[in-house]
């Protein structure tokens, strides 16, 4: 399958000059199968270029991890929100509370918005994630509660042997140290375990963590120890902090591929999450037709 | 507040560890964090009334810490600490009012004895909670302890 990034920024967007290589657009990863299917994951402001670019395609899954702004943003800028030939399937996580559309309404709708999801002339419907495991065209998918801010899931999207596993908002060390526990005590431990490519958040250095505890974010030492002990194959620094610049982030990047390398992991093997980056996740696929 | 580092040959402990047991839901996971920054004494029941956890207060009080008792079966810690009645007679984990709360999914209040390793009995009252996240029922119960008030009622369940 193919990974492409079209926003890797957390908590709100921050373009700017300072910010132009890493990106400043809020989650969103496209997820392309290699039987032809596109999943996406988050619908942060990224999904609006992501959508320019899906002129074609008649069905899209789009696949919330929850509902904060920076995750569900760019919905209503999304193009083929507005196509009367587009299905869209957007899959979230459950509440008591509310249905995942009445939730999603409260965005789209008056005073935020100009247009309301009734009137969206695409064909969209909502789905609560299953507690187990699902298919969507070739892949499996699999959604589980993660520690963050209000109900907040993980993905773990398998097609044939390769997985992907995504997690951008995330604190696994809240309330204990990652290097005492045992791995069923580890929020998201089993959806990350061996993955191919971990898609985790990264948002702050260790020492601006104490000011952000329970907030629902990571600190990097807590990320490297996580995918260490989930023996993920490929890291991804997630959900850039929107005060870290370009520079900023290339130093973040160098000290976390040395500390990767120290856990024992291979520090080429650590990437930064970064827009309009792609790459191939696992072997890609023969081409059927003889060149 | 101490900076968070990262200790690789801690993370190498774990290398062949994997999962021995399955990843326990969400809620139970955040309810052993809770429980592990509280002075108060406090036990974590999985939906089987396993023992998964118990805080380092309740060590204190049982006398042995759960990094050394490791999860226990409902036999097994009815067994090791009780409950007993007054008498010392044990009490039917059945019986008791506080496992309403897993069955039953509410809260309840009881009023028993436990015995310490160290064969020092305890007159506690404890209040269970349930931990629901979904309506097929509890994922367990957080149970909290304190030292009976010495005019306080006897045992009852």
């Amino acid at each position: 399958m193919k990974v492409k990034v079209w926003g890797a920024r957390g908590s709100v967007p921050s373009p700017g000059p300072d910010m132009n290589r890493y990106g400043g657009n809020t989650s969103c990863v496209q997820i392309s199968l290699d039987s032809g299917e596109e999943l996406i994951l988050d619908a942060g402001t990224g999904i609006r270029t992501l959508g320019m670019n899906l002129l074609s395609e008649p069905h899209v899954n789009i696949l919330l991890t929850h509902l904060h702004l920076d995750h569900i943003q760019g919905l209503m800028f999304f193009p083929p929100c507005f196509r009367s030939e587009s299905t869209i399937t957007i899959w979230g996580p459950a509440s008591p509370e509310a249905s995942l559309e009445d939730r999603i309404a409260r965005y789209i709708s008056a005073p935020l918005s100009p247009v309301e999801v009734r009137e969206l002339p695409c064909d969209v419907s909502f789905r609560d994630t299953p507690a187990s495991e699902w298919t969507i065209g070739s892949a499996t998918v699999r959604a589980e509660a993660v520690t963050h801010r209000g109900p907040t899931l993980g993905y773990r999207v398998t097609e044939g042997d390769t997985s992907v596993c995504y997690i951008p908002d995330h604190e696994p060390a809240l309330g204990s140290s990652l290097e005492d526990l045992e791995p069923e005590w580890i929020s998201g431990f089993d959806l990350a375990r061996d993955a191919d490519l971990l898609i985790h958040d990264c948002q702050y250095e260790d020492d601006e963590y104490p000011d952000h505890i329970g907030w629902g974010h990571s600190a990097m030492g807590d990320t490297i120890s996580f995918a260490a002990r989930t023996g993920a194959h490929r890291l991804m620094l997630f959900h850039h902090d929107p005060l870290h610049t370009d520079d900023f982030l290339d130093r973040f990047c160098d000290q976390a591929r040395g500390r990767f390398t120290a856990a024992g992991g291979d520090g080429d093997r650590l990437e930064m999450g970064i827009e309009g980056a792609d790459s191939q996740v696992g072997t890609a696929p023969q081409s059927a037709v003889a060149g | 507040m101490p900076v968070v580092t990262y200790a690789p040959e801690a993370a190498n402990r774990w290398k062949n560890a994997r999962v021995a047991q399955s990843q326990k839901p969400l809620e139970l996971i955040l309810a052993r964090n809770l429980l592990t920054s509280i002075s108060t004494p406090a036990f974590l029941l999985d939906e089987q009334s396993r023992l998964v956890f118990y805080n380092e207060s309740a060590g204190a009080l049982l006398g042995i810490s759960f990094e050394e008792t490791g999860r226990m079966d409902p036999t097994e810690w009815t067994g090791t600490f009780g409950p007993f009645d007054d008498e010392g007679t044990p009490i039917d984990i059945d019986e008791l009012a506080i496992t309403r709360a897993l069955l039953d999914g509410r809260p309840a209040h009881s009023n028993f004895c436990i015995h310490s390793t160290k064969g020092e009995e305890r007159r506690i009252e404890a209040s269970a909670f349930p931990i629901m996240a979904s309506e097929e029922g509890a994922s367990g119960a957080m149970i909290f302890f304190w030292p009976r008030a010495t005019n306080g009622e006897g045992a009852r369940g």
